[in-house]
Protein backbone atom coordinates (compact mmCIF):
# COMPACT_ATOMS: atom_id res chain seq x y z
CA UNK A 1 0.00 0.00 0.00
CA UNK A 2 1.43 3.54 -0.57
CA UNK A 3 2.15 6.56 1.37
CA UNK A 4 -0.32 9.33 0.93
CA UNK A 5 -1.86 11.29 3.87
CA UNK A 6 -5.80 11.35 4.23
CA UNK A 7 -6.13 15.18 2.54
CA UNK A 8 -9.75 15.70 2.78
CA UNK A 9 -12.99 14.26 4.76
CA UNK A 10 -15.87 12.77 2.96
CA UNK A 11 -19.02 14.30 5.19
CA UNK A 12 -18.58 16.57 7.99
CA UNK A 13 -20.24 19.45 7.18
CA UNK A 14 -18.48 23.02 8.42
CA UNK A 15 -19.99 24.42 11.08
CA UNK A 16 -21.93 27.24 11.30
CA UNK A 17 -20.32 30.69 12.73
CA UNK A 18 -21.56 30.40 15.98
CA UNK A 19 -20.81 26.37 16.27
CA UNK A 20 -17.08 27.07 14.82
CA UNK A 21 -16.55 29.86 18.03
CA UNK A 22 -18.06 26.70 20.79
CA UNK A 23 -15.32 24.44 18.98
CA UNK A 24 -12.58 27.28 19.34
CA UNK A 25 -13.24 28.04 22.71
CA UNK A 26 -13.43 24.49 23.26
CA UNK A 27 -10.12 23.73 21.98
CA UNK A 28 -8.85 26.71 24.04
CA UNK A 29 -9.89 24.85 27.44
CA UNK A 30 -8.40 21.70 26.22
CA UNK A 31 -5.15 24.02 25.52
CA UNK A 32 -5.21 25.37 29.07
CA UNK A 33 -4.87 21.45 30.48
CA UNK A 34 -8.98 21.04 31.36
CA UNK A 35 -9.49 17.40 31.43
CA UNK A 36 -13.49 17.97 31.26
CA UNK A 37 -13.12 20.10 27.78
CA UNK A 38 -11.01 17.37 26.41
CA UNK A 39 -13.93 14.61 27.78
CA UNK A 40 -16.09 16.99 25.42
CA UNK A 41 -14.20 16.76 22.69
CA UNK A 42 -13.97 13.23 23.19
CA UNK A 43 -17.57 12.16 23.50
CA UNK A 44 -18.38 13.94 20.80
CA UNK A 45 -15.95 12.09 18.14
CA UNK A 46 -14.84 8.95 19.74
CA UNK A 47 -17.92 7.34 18.55
CA UNK A 48 -16.69 7.51 14.79
CA UNK A 49 -13.75 7.54 15.06
CA UNK A 50 -14.02 4.29 16.83
CA UNK A 51 -15.62 2.74 14.41
CA UNK A 52 -14.18 3.65 11.88
CA UNK A 53 -10.62 1.71 12.97
CA UNK A 54 -12.29 -1.07 14.19
CA UNK A 55 -13.60 -1.76 10.63
CA UNK A 56 -10.51 -0.84 8.79
CA UNK A 57 -8.30 -2.99 11.26
CA UNK A 58 -11.18 -5.46 11.57
CA UNK A 59 -10.64 -5.63 15.42
CA UNK A 60 -11.87 -3.93 18.32
CA UNK A 61 -8.73 -4.63 20.84
CA UNK A 62 -6.28 -2.78 18.05
CA UNK A 63 -8.55 -0.29 17.35
CA UNK A 64 -9.30 0.55 21.19
CA UNK A 65 -5.32 1.28 21.62
CA UNK A 66 -5.20 3.26 18.34
CA UNK A 67 -8.08 5.22 19.76
CA UNK A 68 -6.11 6.03 22.55
CA UNK A 69 -2.92 6.87 20.60
CA UNK A 70 -5.08 9.31 18.26
CA UNK A 71 -6.45 11.52 21.01
CA UNK A 72 -3.22 11.77 23.04
CA UNK A 73 -1.79 12.47 19.37
CA UNK A 74 -5.00 15.13 19.18
CA UNK A 75 -4.10 16.55 22.40
CA UNK A 76 -0.37 17.20 21.63
CA UNK A 77 -1.36 18.71 18.46
CA UNK A 78 -4.01 21.23 19.32
CA UNK A 79 -1.81 24.01 19.17
CA UNK A 80 -1.95 23.40 15.40
CA UNK A 81 -5.30 23.77 14.98
CA UNK A 82 -7.00 26.89 13.43
CA UNK A 83 -10.32 26.23 13.05
CA UNK A 84 -10.16 26.77 9.36
CA UNK A 85 -11.69 23.66 8.77
CA UNK A 86 -14.22 21.88 11.77
CA UNK A 87 -12.41 20.14 14.17
CA UNK A 88 -14.76 16.80 13.26
CA UNK A 89 -12.43 17.46 10.04
CA UNK A 90 -9.05 17.47 11.63
CA UNK A 91 -9.91 14.85 13.73
CA UNK A 92 -11.04 12.51 11.03
CA UNK A 93 -7.67 13.56 9.31
CA UNK A 94 -5.60 12.92 11.73
CA UNK A 95 -7.18 9.63 12.74
CA UNK A 96 -7.68 8.14 9.03
CA UNK A 97 -3.51 8.88 8.79
CA UNK A 98 -2.96 6.69 12.40
CA UNK A 99 -4.65 3.91 11.07
CA UNK A 100 -3.71 3.85 7.56
CA UNK A 101 0.17 4.08 9.19
CA UNK A 102 -1.10 1.06 11.62
CA UNK A 103 -2.45 -1.03 8.53
CA UNK A 104 0.76 -0.11 6.85
CA UNK A 105 3.11 -1.49 9.53
CA UNK A 106 1.25 -4.53 9.88
CA UNK A 107 1.39 -5.09 6.76
CA UNK A 108 5.20 -4.61 6.37
CA UNK A 109 5.53 -7.00 9.96
CA UNK A 110 3.21 -9.60 7.39
CA UNK A 111 5.26 -9.23 4.60
CA UNK A 112 2.82 -8.23 2.05
CA UNK A 113 -1.06 -7.37 2.09
CA UNK A 114 -2.50 -10.49 -0.03
CA UNK A 115 -5.62 -9.88 -1.36
CA UNK A 116 -7.02 -13.58 -1.08
CA UNK A 117 -10.25 -13.32 -2.60
CA UNK A 118 -11.54 -14.99 -5.13
CA UNK A 119 -12.49 -14.51 -8.88
CA UNK A 120 -15.16 -12.25 -8.90
CA UNK A 121 -16.97 -14.63 -11.42
CA UNK A 122 -16.46 -17.16 -9.39
CA UNK A 123 -17.95 -14.90 -5.97
CA UNK A 124 -20.78 -13.80 -8.23
CA UNK A 125 -22.25 -16.92 -8.49
CA UNK A 126 -25.70 -16.37 -7.72
CA UNK A 127 -26.74 -19.84 -6.84
CA UNK A 128 -24.43 -20.75 -4.07
CA UNK A 129 -24.18 -16.85 -2.39
CA UNK A 130 -27.68 -15.45 -2.66
CA UNK A 131 -29.00 -13.31 0.02
CA UNK A 132 -32.43 -14.19 -0.86
CA UNK A 133 -34.87 -12.57 1.70
CA UNK A 134 -32.50 -12.58 4.40
CA UNK A 135 -31.90 -9.70 6.43
CA UNK A 136 -28.78 -8.47 7.02
CA UNK A 137 -28.12 -8.24 10.50
CA UNK A 138 -25.77 -5.00 12.01
CA UNK A 139 -23.38 -7.90 13.57
CA UNK A 140 -23.39 -10.13 11.02
CA UNK A 141 -22.13 -7.39 8.64
CA UNK A 142 -19.63 -6.07 11.34
CA UNK A 143 -18.10 -10.10 11.43
CA UNK A 144 -18.58 -9.98 8.06
CA UNK A 145 -16.79 -7.23 7.49
CA UNK A 146 -14.04 -7.91 10.09
CA UNK A 147 -12.88 -11.15 7.80
CA UNK A 148 -12.25 -9.77 4.25
CA UNK A 149 -8.88 -8.82 3.45
CA UNK A 150 -6.96 -5.62 4.59
CA UNK A 151 -6.23 -4.06 1.28
CA UNK A 152 -10.14 -4.41 0.13
CA UNK A 153 -11.77 -3.87 3.33
CA UNK A 154 -10.27 -0.66 4.03
CA UNK A 155 -11.59 0.62 0.13
CA UNK A 156 -15.03 -0.84 1.70
CA UNK A 157 -14.87 0.94 4.82
CA UNK A 158 -13.86 4.62 3.10
CA UNK A 159 -16.38 4.24 0.13
CA UNK A 160 -19.49 1.88 0.87
CA UNK A 161 -19.43 2.61 5.01
CA UNK A 162 -17.67 6.19 5.04
CA UNK A 163 -19.34 7.61 1.82
CA UNK A 164 -16.01 8.55 0.13
CA UNK A 165 -16.08 8.74 -3.93
CA UNK A 166 -13.54 6.13 -5.73
CA UNK A 167 -11.26 8.94 -6.38
CA UNK A 168 -10.87 10.26 -3.08
CA UNK A 169 -10.54 6.27 -1.95
CA UNK A 170 -7.81 5.69 -3.98
CA UNK A 171 -6.04 9.44 -2.74
CA UNK A 172 -6.60 8.20 0.53
CA UNK A 173 -5.01 5.01 0.20
CA UNK A 174 -2.50 5.62 -2.61
CA UNK A 175 -3.90 3.51 -5.01
CA UNK A 176 -5.54 4.51 -8.58
CA UNK A 177 -9.06 5.15 -8.91
CA UNK A 178 -9.73 2.06 -10.77
CA UNK A 179 -7.92 -0.12 -8.21
CA UNK A 180 -10.73 1.13 -6.10
CA UNK A 181 -13.38 0.15 -7.42
CA UNK A 182 -11.90 -3.14 -8.23
CA UNK A 183 -11.50 -3.70 -4.29
CA UNK A 184 -14.57 -2.73 -2.92
CA UNK A 185 -16.63 -4.13 -5.98
CA UNK A 186 -14.83 -7.56 -4.85
CA UNK A 187 -15.20 -6.69 -1.25
CA UNK A 188 -19.10 -6.57 -1.74
CA UNK A 189 -19.15 -10.16 -3.87
CA UNK A 190 -17.01 -11.27 -0.77
CA UNK A 191 -19.31 -9.70 1.74
CA UNK A 192 -22.28 -11.79 -0.05
CA UNK A 193 -20.95 -14.74 -0.13
CA UNK A 194 -20.17 -14.67 3.61
CA UNK A 195 -23.63 -13.42 4.51
CA UNK A 196 -25.08 -16.24 2.14
CA UNK A 197 -23.75 -18.77 5.18
CA UNK A 198 -24.90 -19.90 8.03
CA UNK A 199 -23.53 -18.35 10.92
CA UNK B 1 -24.11 -17.77 -12.65
CA UNK B 2 -24.53 -14.04 -12.74
CA UNK B 3 -23.10 -12.80 -16.33
CA UNK B 4 -19.52 -12.47 -16.44
CA UNK B 5 -20.22 -9.21 -18.69
CA UNK B 6 -22.31 -7.28 -16.89
CA UNK B 7 -20.48 -7.58 -13.32
CA UNK B 8 -18.78 -4.41 -13.67
CA UNK B 9 -22.28 -2.21 -14.61
CA UNK B 10 -24.13 -4.02 -12.20
CA UNK B 11 -21.51 -2.74 -9.44
CA UNK B 12 -21.42 0.63 -11.12
CA UNK B 13 -25.47 0.71 -11.10
CA UNK B 14 -24.80 -0.25 -7.26
CA UNK B 15 -22.15 2.65 -7.06
CA UNK B 16 -24.38 5.11 -9.15
CA UNK B 17 -22.09 5.92 -11.54
CA UNK B 18 -23.47 4.22 -14.15
CA UNK B 19 -24.30 6.03 -17.47
CA UNK B 20 -27.86 6.28 -19.12
CA UNK B 21 -26.71 4.15 -22.00
CA UNK B 22 -24.97 1.34 -20.06
CA UNK B 23 -27.83 1.84 -17.67
CA UNK B 24 -30.60 1.11 -20.36
CA UNK B 25 -28.58 -1.90 -21.52
CA UNK B 26 -28.14 -3.57 -17.98
CA UNK B 27 -31.83 -2.86 -17.02
CA UNK B 28 -33.12 -4.98 -20.63
CA UNK B 29 -30.51 -7.73 -19.72
CA UNK B 30 -32.14 -7.76 -15.77
CA UNK B 31 -35.35 -7.97 -17.20
CA UNK B 32 -34.44 -11.55 -18.52
CA UNK B 33 -31.82 -12.61 -16.04
CA UNK B 34 -32.96 -13.97 -12.81
CA UNK B 35 -29.41 -14.59 -11.04
CA UNK B 36 -28.07 -11.21 -12.79
CA UNK B 37 -31.41 -9.12 -11.24
CA UNK B 38 -30.38 -11.25 -7.56
CA UNK B 39 -26.45 -10.20 -7.76
CA UNK B 40 -27.61 -6.15 -8.15
CA UNK B 41 -30.31 -6.63 -5.41
CA UNK B 42 -28.21 -8.30 -3.15
CA UNK B 43 -25.02 -6.18 -3.59
CA UNK B 44 -27.48 -3.19 -3.55
CA UNK B 45 -28.74 -4.46 0.10
CA UNK B 46 -24.93 -4.82 1.48
CA UNK B 47 -24.13 -0.85 0.37
CA UNK B 48 -27.09 0.35 1.87
CA UNK B 49 -26.27 -1.64 5.13
CA UNK B 50 -22.88 -0.85 4.98
CA UNK B 51 -23.96 3.63 4.63
CA UNK B 52 -26.52 2.70 7.38
CA UNK B 53 -23.91 0.96 9.81
CA UNK B 54 -24.28 2.94 13.16
CA UNK B 55 -21.30 3.92 15.32
CA UNK B 56 -19.48 1.68 17.59
CA UNK B 57 -18.87 2.99 21.28
CA UNK B 58 -15.36 2.56 22.29
CA UNK B 59 -15.41 1.12 26.04
CA UNK B 60 -14.92 4.03 28.52
CA UNK B 61 -12.16 2.40 29.79
CA UNK B 62 -10.81 4.05 26.58
CA UNK B 63 -11.06 7.43 27.73
CA UNK B 64 -10.10 6.55 31.31
CA UNK B 65 -6.45 5.37 29.80
CA UNK B 66 -6.36 8.62 27.84
CA UNK B 67 -7.08 10.60 30.49
CA UNK B 68 -4.41 8.70 33.00
CA UNK B 69 -1.95 8.81 30.30
CA UNK B 70 -2.77 12.73 30.09
CA UNK B 71 -2.41 13.23 33.72
CA UNK B 72 0.95 10.65 33.72
CA UNK B 73 2.26 13.31 31.18
CA UNK B 74 1.72 16.07 33.21
CA UNK B 75 -0.47 17.37 30.34
CA UNK B 76 -3.64 18.97 32.57
CA UNK B 77 -4.15 21.79 34.87
CA UNK B 78 -4.24 20.87 38.54
CA UNK B 79 -7.60 21.80 39.76
CA UNK B 80 -8.72 21.95 43.17
CA UNK B 81 -11.12 18.90 42.88
CA UNK B 82 -8.71 16.48 41.39
CA UNK B 83 -5.96 17.57 43.53
CA UNK B 84 -8.13 17.50 47.09
CA UNK B 85 -8.19 14.17 49.25
CA UNK B 86 -10.67 11.84 48.45
CA UNK B 87 -13.14 10.59 50.86
CA UNK B 88 -12.86 7.14 52.51
CA UNK B 89 -14.27 4.54 50.51
CA UNK B 90 -13.24 1.71 51.98
CA UNK B 91 -16.64 0.09 52.87
CA UNK B 92 -18.12 0.61 49.26
CA UNK B 93 -14.43 -0.94 47.29
CA UNK B 94 -14.94 -4.24 49.43
CA UNK B 95 -18.30 -4.61 48.50
CA UNK B 96 -17.61 -3.94 44.99
CA UNK B 97 -14.85 -6.33 45.29
CA UNK B 98 -17.20 -8.99 46.52
CA UNK B 99 -19.46 -8.42 43.61
CA UNK B 100 -16.66 -8.50 40.67
CA UNK B 101 -15.97 -12.38 42.65
CA UNK B 102 -19.41 -13.31 42.09
CA UNK B 103 -19.78 -11.88 39.11
CA UNK B 104 -16.12 -13.50 37.89
CA UNK B 105 -17.64 -16.73 39.47
CA UNK B 106 -20.43 -16.53 37.85
CA UNK B 107 -19.17 -16.30 34.40
CA UNK B 108 -16.46 -19.18 35.52
CA UNK B 109 -19.51 -21.39 35.21
CA UNK B 110 -19.51 -21.08 32.06
CA UNK B 111 -15.78 -22.41 31.66
CA UNK B 112 -16.41 -25.09 34.28
CA UNK B 113 -12.89 -26.96 33.22
CA UNK B 114 -10.14 -25.00 34.36
CA UNK B 115 -9.71 -22.76 31.28
CA UNK B 116 -8.93 -20.08 30.40
CA UNK B 117 -12.31 -17.71 30.00
CA UNK B 118 -12.18 -16.86 26.35
CA UNK B 119 -14.81 -16.04 23.82
CA UNK B 120 -17.64 -18.50 23.84
CA UNK B 121 -17.79 -18.31 19.85
CA UNK B 122 -13.91 -19.76 20.20
CA UNK B 123 -14.83 -22.18 22.60
CA UNK B 124 -17.10 -23.79 21.00
CA UNK B 125 -15.32 -23.90 17.82
CA UNK B 126 -12.77 -25.74 19.53
CA UNK B 127 -15.52 -27.91 21.79
CA UNK B 128 -16.15 -31.02 18.83
CA UNK B 129 -12.41 -31.31 18.01
CA UNK B 130 -11.05 -31.95 21.51
CA UNK B 131 -11.93 -35.26 21.11
CA UNK B 132 -13.08 -35.91 24.79
CA UNK B 133 -17.34 -35.72 24.40
CA UNK B 134 -17.76 -36.34 27.75
CA UNK B 135 -16.09 -32.73 28.25
CA UNK B 136 -18.56 -31.04 26.14
CA UNK B 137 -21.94 -30.02 27.49
CA UNK B 138 -25.29 -30.89 26.48
CA UNK B 139 -27.62 -27.67 24.84
CA UNK B 140 -29.73 -27.96 27.58
CA UNK B 141 -26.89 -28.09 30.54
CA UNK B 142 -25.09 -24.35 28.78
CA UNK B 143 -28.53 -22.91 29.23
CA UNK B 144 -29.07 -23.50 32.39
CA UNK B 145 -25.36 -22.71 32.71
CA UNK B 146 -25.78 -19.77 31.34
CA UNK B 147 -29.25 -18.13 32.86
CA UNK B 148 -27.51 -19.05 36.36
CA UNK B 149 -24.19 -16.94 35.09
CA UNK B 150 -27.24 -14.02 34.19
CA UNK B 151 -29.03 -14.38 37.53
CA UNK B 152 -25.60 -13.94 39.48
CA UNK B 153 -24.60 -10.98 37.43
CA UNK B 154 -28.31 -9.02 37.33
CA UNK B 155 -27.95 -9.74 40.86
CA UNK B 156 -24.31 -8.44 41.64
CA UNK B 157 -25.33 -5.37 39.41
CA UNK B 158 -28.49 -4.58 41.46
CA UNK B 159 -26.60 -4.51 44.64
CA UNK B 160 -24.15 -2.21 42.81
CA UNK B 161 -25.92 0.14 42.04
CA UNK B 162 -27.52 0.10 45.28
CA UNK B 163 -24.30 0.96 46.39
CA UNK B 164 -23.64 3.24 43.90
CA UNK B 165 -27.05 5.19 44.60
CA UNK B 166 -25.83 5.49 48.39
CA UNK B 167 -22.47 6.46 48.06
CA UNK B 168 -23.36 9.21 45.52
CA UNK B 169 -22.80 11.74 47.53
CA UNK B 170 -18.97 10.92 48.31
CA UNK B 171 -18.21 10.21 44.65
CA UNK B 172 -16.50 11.90 42.72
CA UNK B 173 -18.82 13.10 40.24
CA UNK B 174 -16.86 12.98 36.95
CA UNK B 175 -16.12 9.13 38.40
CA UNK B 176 -19.51 8.90 39.32
CA UNK B 177 -21.10 10.19 35.47
CA UNK B 178 -18.28 7.80 33.88
CA UNK B 179 -19.47 5.03 35.72
CA UNK B 180 -23.00 5.56 34.78
CA UNK B 181 -22.03 5.73 31.51
CA UNK B 182 -20.03 2.36 31.39
CA UNK B 183 -23.08 0.66 32.40
CA UNK B 184 -24.97 2.53 30.21
CA UNK B 185 -22.96 1.33 27.14
CA UNK B 186 -22.47 -2.26 28.48
CA UNK B 187 -26.03 -2.57 29.43
CA UNK B 188 -27.00 -1.88 25.99
CA UNK B 189 -24.78 -3.89 24.37
CA UNK B 190 -25.87 -7.06 26.98
CA UNK B 191 -29.63 -6.17 25.81
CA UNK B 192 -28.87 -5.96 22.15
CA UNK B 193 -27.18 -9.85 22.29
CA UNK B 194 -29.57 -10.98 24.64
CA UNK B 195 -32.44 -9.58 21.70
CA UNK B 196 -30.28 -11.51 19.21
CA UNK B 197 -30.18 -14.70 21.15
CA UNK B 198 -33.64 -14.74 21.75
CA UNK B 199 -34.12 -14.52 18.16
CA UNK B 200 -31.36 -17.10 17.71
CA UNK B 201 -31.01 -19.38 20.77
CA UNK B 202 -28.39 -21.54 18.77
CA UNK B 203 -25.98 -18.82 16.97
CA UNK B 204 -22.73 -19.13 18.17
CA UNK B 205 -22.11 -15.41 17.32
CA UNK B 206 -25.00 -13.82 19.31
CA UNK B 207 -23.75 -16.20 22.29
CA UNK B 208 -20.53 -15.32 22.22
CA UNK B 209 -21.42 -11.20 21.72
CA UNK B 210 -23.16 -11.53 25.07
CA UNK B 211 -20.29 -13.35 26.52
CA UNK B 212 -18.22 -10.59 25.47
CA UNK B 213 -20.52 -8.20 26.89
CA UNK B 214 -20.41 -9.69 30.13
CA UNK B 215 -16.98 -10.11 30.18
CA UNK B 216 -16.25 -6.17 29.31
CA UNK B 217 -18.45 -5.42 32.52
CA UNK B 218 -16.49 -7.38 34.84
CA UNK B 219 -13.03 -6.40 33.44
CA UNK B 220 -14.75 -2.80 33.89
CA UNK B 221 -15.55 -3.49 37.57
CA UNK B 222 -12.23 -4.64 37.96
CA UNK B 223 -10.73 -1.53 36.57
CA UNK B 224 -12.76 0.87 38.17
CA UNK B 225 -12.34 -1.06 41.44
CA UNK B 226 -8.74 -0.49 41.31
CA UNK B 227 -8.40 2.96 39.97
CA UNK B 228 -10.99 3.97 42.51
CA UNK B 229 -8.60 2.61 45.40
CA UNK B 230 -5.51 4.47 44.04
CA UNK B 231 -7.83 7.60 43.73
CA UNK B 232 -8.68 6.85 47.34
CA UNK B 233 -4.90 7.01 48.33
CA UNK B 234 -4.54 10.05 46.39
CA UNK B 235 -2.02 8.35 44.13
CA UNK B 236 -2.35 9.17 40.41
CA UNK B 237 0.83 7.84 39.35
CA UNK B 238 -0.35 4.60 40.84
CA UNK B 239 -4.55 5.28 39.16
CA UNK B 240 -2.27 6.16 35.59
CA UNK B 241 -0.33 3.10 36.28
CA UNK B 242 -3.97 0.93 36.52
CA UNK B 243 -5.27 3.01 33.88
CA UNK B 244 -2.00 1.76 31.42
CA UNK B 245 -2.47 -2.14 32.78
CA UNK B 246 -5.93 -2.27 32.17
Amino acid sequence: MATSKMTMHPSVPGPAEGARAAELALVERCRRGELGAFEELYRAHAGRLFSLACRMLGNPADAEDLLQDIFLAAHRKLDSFRGEAALGTWLYRLATNQILDHVRSRAARAGQITDGLEDATVLADAGEHRLGDRAIARIDLERALAQLPEGCRAAFVLHDVEGLEHREVADVLGIAEGTSKSQVHKARLRLRALLARKW
Amino acid sequence: MACTRYLTQIQEMVDGTLGAIRRAELEMHLDQCEDCHALLDDLRRIHDAAGSLDDLQPPDRVWLQIAGRLRQDGRLAETAASSAPRRSHLALLALAAALVLAVGASLMLLWPRGETPRAPAEAGAGAPNSGNPAAVNSVEDVENELRQAEQHYESAITRLQQIANSSQSSMDPQVAATLQRNAQVIDQAIAESRAALRSEPTSAPARGALFEALRQKVTMLQDTIALMNEMRKGNSAGAAQVLNKS
